[in-house]
């Protein structure tokens, strides 16, 4: 007897595959290894042009969808060539560089010259008047980039600059993007970027995120994925199911929110020290902080291992003075302070300060919050009354600029880093009074010390110039530094992901399979 | 007869007109509550966005694309002027046109929006029926605790325990709200969890009132009538009874648009999802006003427009209503 193949079983076959597809599309998504992987970011990606990125989330994509003359090796901070053959800083002032031959932009783009890599660094550098560049700092002392040839150029400063490789050339600043392909697209070029790196973008879309596709054109080394996908997911309780679920296969978290991930089959978590400092700041120009001596009660009133315990569960890391241990010139012998409430109430007795209340101005997150409580029951010890003035971005990231943060008491605050000393010292200087040095903190001899440690070439002078440039920090009481954190990876065990060390730049293009 | 039909026709015009006006009035009052928030709200996007990398240079510019050293009242002229030729400004991170911004993500909204809405009434409705054709039954009891439940509780944690559920416990369905690729098939699967998530507690909200309604129908004089004359119990709770008890959830519906507007943020954001809230949420969060002026403008009128309709469809359900504006046009 046949059974004629009706209707009914059209429907029903349809709706069980779809039944069937629908349970089992998760458990396929987990399933590893793949040549593709997806990750996710937690700021939208916004302009994916080096001039007008908006941070390190659109300098990852932007770095390996262009080409630096020189870039990171993978996992580390020392550099190697990429779409030079030879870079040569032939005097203090003037390095020149050899393109390889053949590094071909997409898009049908042509060819990358040294009129792509004068224009790339002048657009930063040396913009047209009207025009404001962001980080025209990156190209600080550039007077301009010669053309020698086809493939050869001069890179010609006014000045040295000893950070010039680390945080420059081999950074997104450094990026070489196609001339041609700039001026057609204009402000395209943003959300359309034209670029010779090992992967390109293949779709961009405003909260979603972005697709990588292995660019076959690259001529260095292959990546081993061949897409990467990119998602925006704001929520940190959504990335942890997501990736449980097996959607996602890569994300940063901070270490509590990263814990309840270590049990979960086929999940790694990878914790690595930042190079993200926070630290408690004092407004050395207001009442009762202008007095040193209050200032150094504060310090000793606090204990940092308990605000620590309090804000990361205990697992981030100490911080003793301004530069982390990674990074040259930290200060290994610097005073580790002790909580010492007796000696803390001498000093506001000598300062004459009593029942003193004060603001303790914190960003609304968990971390400081919790951090803020417990100095507040800290202080309360020493007689300082605290109010926590929590804030939300927007309000709390102006708090110290101009007029206003004369009025600042107190402040917890974390600032991204590089790997460069003076550009975690950049902050502190007198200039950036009514800026970012929010404890408006002014000493000339910090001053002197940045400028000459900016331009010295010779790594273990600079290495002391910059110890005591700390001493100098340590001496006003005004920092009392807490922790460079620490950024838990949380990814599929198959996943080898590579980033600088610090992990606020990641290097998609060196991630492989474990 | 025929002049019976051109009053209505004034008459709607006239009504037309009255709310149009009113329309006018509601966006520009909504866009300068906005416009005075923005001044006085501290930060710039550049500091919000660059952090330390933000230059005094970079804040002032930003400061000048937006208008925000200007006076309130010019930089309404100047946005209502660039509305009226189309154009809603001009996001001043990326420098793309925030019109082409809300294109992209308005999508997302108005299907979650409109599925969740259009889900919540059909189960809502049969759901309040049921329980006002056998109330005080068990059932009807256990649908008033139910629906009471759903209302309470907020949409976000609807969404983290449907994805506890759904997602993680039975591997049903996937976490994130957006199909990487596009594919129908995989949208409409990402679209479940999200939806239910924005419609649960209207299907309580609408439930309850179908029955209160329903039973405060079905005790009106004419209902007693039909049935006298033998039409049957089911014509008449379904044909005239329901009638007259959807006009009440009809305004909430409209209404609850603009609810449902302000919920679908939360989860788009539980379900990562693209969406016009998103996008306002987050332009909020780092001060550009471009992107908050131009989606809220569309939002408003999303709103206005939507309870223009509600009310315009008063009149095609209920004949009252429509024989009541008749023979007020009639007198006038």
């Amino acid at each position: 007897m046949t059974h004629p193949f009706n209707r009914r079983d059209f429907l029903t076959g349809v709706a069980g595959t779809a039944l069937a597809y629908a349970i089992d599309a998760p458990a396929q998504s987990a399933s590893g290894p793949r040549t593709n992987i997806t990750v996710r970011i937690d700021r939208d990606l916004a302009v994916l042009d080096p001039a007008a990125r908006t941070g390190p989330w659109d300098g990852n994509v932007i770095r390996c969808v262009q080409q630096r003359l020189m870039k990171q090796k993978p996992n580390s901070s020392e550099l190697e060539l990429d779409a030079a053959a030879e870079v040569k800083q032939v005097s203090p002032t003037v390095i020149e560089f050899r393109l390889k031959p053949n590094q071909m932009f997409t898009d049908g783009f042509g060819e990358m010259t040294a009129e792509d890599v004068k224009f790339s660094f002048e657009r930063i550098g040396l913009p047209a008047k009207d025009a404001v560049a962001t980080y025209k700092n990156d190209w600080l002392y550039l007077t301009g980039v010669e053309v020698k040839s086809k493939y050869e150029g001069r890179i010609v400063l006014s000045q040295p600059r000893a950070n010039l490789f680390d945080v420059v050339i081999g950074d997104v600043s450094g990026c070489i993007v196609c001339k041609k392909a700039v001026e057609q697209r204009a402000a395209d070029i943003a959300t359309k970027p034209v670029g010779s790196g090992p992967y390109q973008v293949v779709s961009l879309e405003r909260q979603k995120g972005a697709t990588l596709k292995r660019n076959p054109a690259y001529t260095g080394r292959k990546p081993y994925y061949e897409e990467i996908a990119i998602r925006f997911i704001s929520d940190a309780r959504t990335t942890d199911l997501a990736l449980r679920s097996g959607e996602l296969d890569f994300a940063v978290l901070s270490p509590s929110a990263a814990e309840p991930l270590r049990s979960v089959s086929g999940l790694m978590l990878n914790e690595q020290p930042s190079i993200a400092y926070v630290w408690l700041g004092m407004n050395v120009e207001k009442a009762p902080f202008n007095d040193i001596r209050v200032r150094q009660a504060i310090r000793l009133a606090l204990d940092v291992d308990q605000m620590l315990t309090a804000g990361y569960n205990g697992k981030a890391p100490r911080l003793n003075t301004l530069l982390p241990p990674q990074i040259l010139g930290h200060w290994r012998e610097a005073p580790v302070y002790k909580r010492n409430v007796a000696e803390a109430k001498s000093l506001l007795a000598a300062a004459g300060v009593s029942n003193a209340k004060v603001k303790l101005l914190i960003l609304n997150q968990a971390a400081y919050q919790n951090m803020a409580l417990v100095a507040r029951a800290l202080l309360q010890e020493v007689g300082i009354t605290v109010e926590v003035d929590s804030q939300e971005g927007g309000t709390y990231w102006n708090s110290g600029k101009g007029d206003v943060g004369k009025n600042v008491d107190m402040f917890i605050v974390r600032f991204n880093g590089k790997h460069d000393p003076n550009f975690i010292m950049q902050w502190f200087v007198s200039k950036q009074i009514g800026e970012w040095n929010w404890q408006r903190w002014n000493s000339p001899e910090f001053d002197a010390l940045f400028a000459q440690s900016a331009g010295e070439l010779d790594q273990a002078k600079r290495r002391q110039e910059v110890i005591d440039a700390q001493k100098l920090m340590d001496k006003s009481a005004a920092f009392v530094w807490l922790t460079n954190e620490t950024n838990t990876l949380v990814h599929r065990n198959w996943i080898k992901p590579a980033g600088v060390p610090g992990w606020i730049d990641w290097q998609y293009d060196d991630w492989t399979a474990a | 007869m025929v002049a019976g039909r051109s009053a209505r026709a004034d008459e709607t015009l006239r009504y037309l007109s009255s709310r149009l006006v009113t329309t006018v009035l509601i966006v520009i009052g909504a866009m300068l509550l906005l416009f005075t928030l923005s001044s006085i709200v501290p930060g710039d996007p550049a500091t919000t966005l660059f952090g330390p990398q933000a230059t005094p240079e970079l804040s002032r510019r930003f400061i000048t694309e937006m208008g925000l050293d200007q006076p309130v009242l010019v930089r309404l002229w100047r946005f209502f002027s660039n509305v009226a030729v189309g154009n809603l400004g001009v996001d001043v991170i990326s420098g793309r046109p925030v019109t082409s911004l809300i294109r992209e993500v308005i999508p997302y909204t108005l299907i979650l929006t409109f599925t969740a809405l259009g889900f919540a009434a059909l189960v809502g409705i049969p759901l309040g029926i049921y329980a006002a054709t056998h109330r005080g039954s068990a059932l009807d009891n256990g649908l008033a605790f139910v629906s009471v439940a759903f209302i309470a509780v907020p949409s976000f944690v609807v969404a983290i325990l449907l994805l506890l559920v759904f997602s993680i416990w039975l591997d049903w369905l996937p976490v994130l709200g957006a199909s990487r690729t596009g594919a129908l098939g995989d949208e409409i699967k990402r679209m479940i969890l999200p939806t239910l998530a924005l419609a649960l507690g209207w299907i309580g909200f609408i439930a309850r009132l179908i029955r209160t309604s329903m039973l405060e129908v079905m005790n009106e004089p004419y209902i007693r009538t039909s049935r006298a004359y033998g039409l049957s119990r089911c014509l008449v709770t379904y044909k005239y009874a329901l009638k007259n008890a959807c006009i009440p959830t009809i305004t909430l519906l409209g209404l609850g648009i603009g609810r449902l507007l302000g919920n679908a943020v939360l989860v788009e954001i539980v379900f990562a999802r693209p969406g016009l809230g998103r996008l306002i949420y987050n332009a909020i969060s780092e001060r550009n006003y471009p992107i908050v002026q131009g989606a809220a403008l569309v939002v408003v009128v999303l709103f206005v427009v939507v309870n223009l309709i509600v009310d315009m469809s008063y009149s095609a359900i209920d004949p009252r209503i429509r024989h009541g504006a008749a023979r007020a046009g009639a007198r006038a």
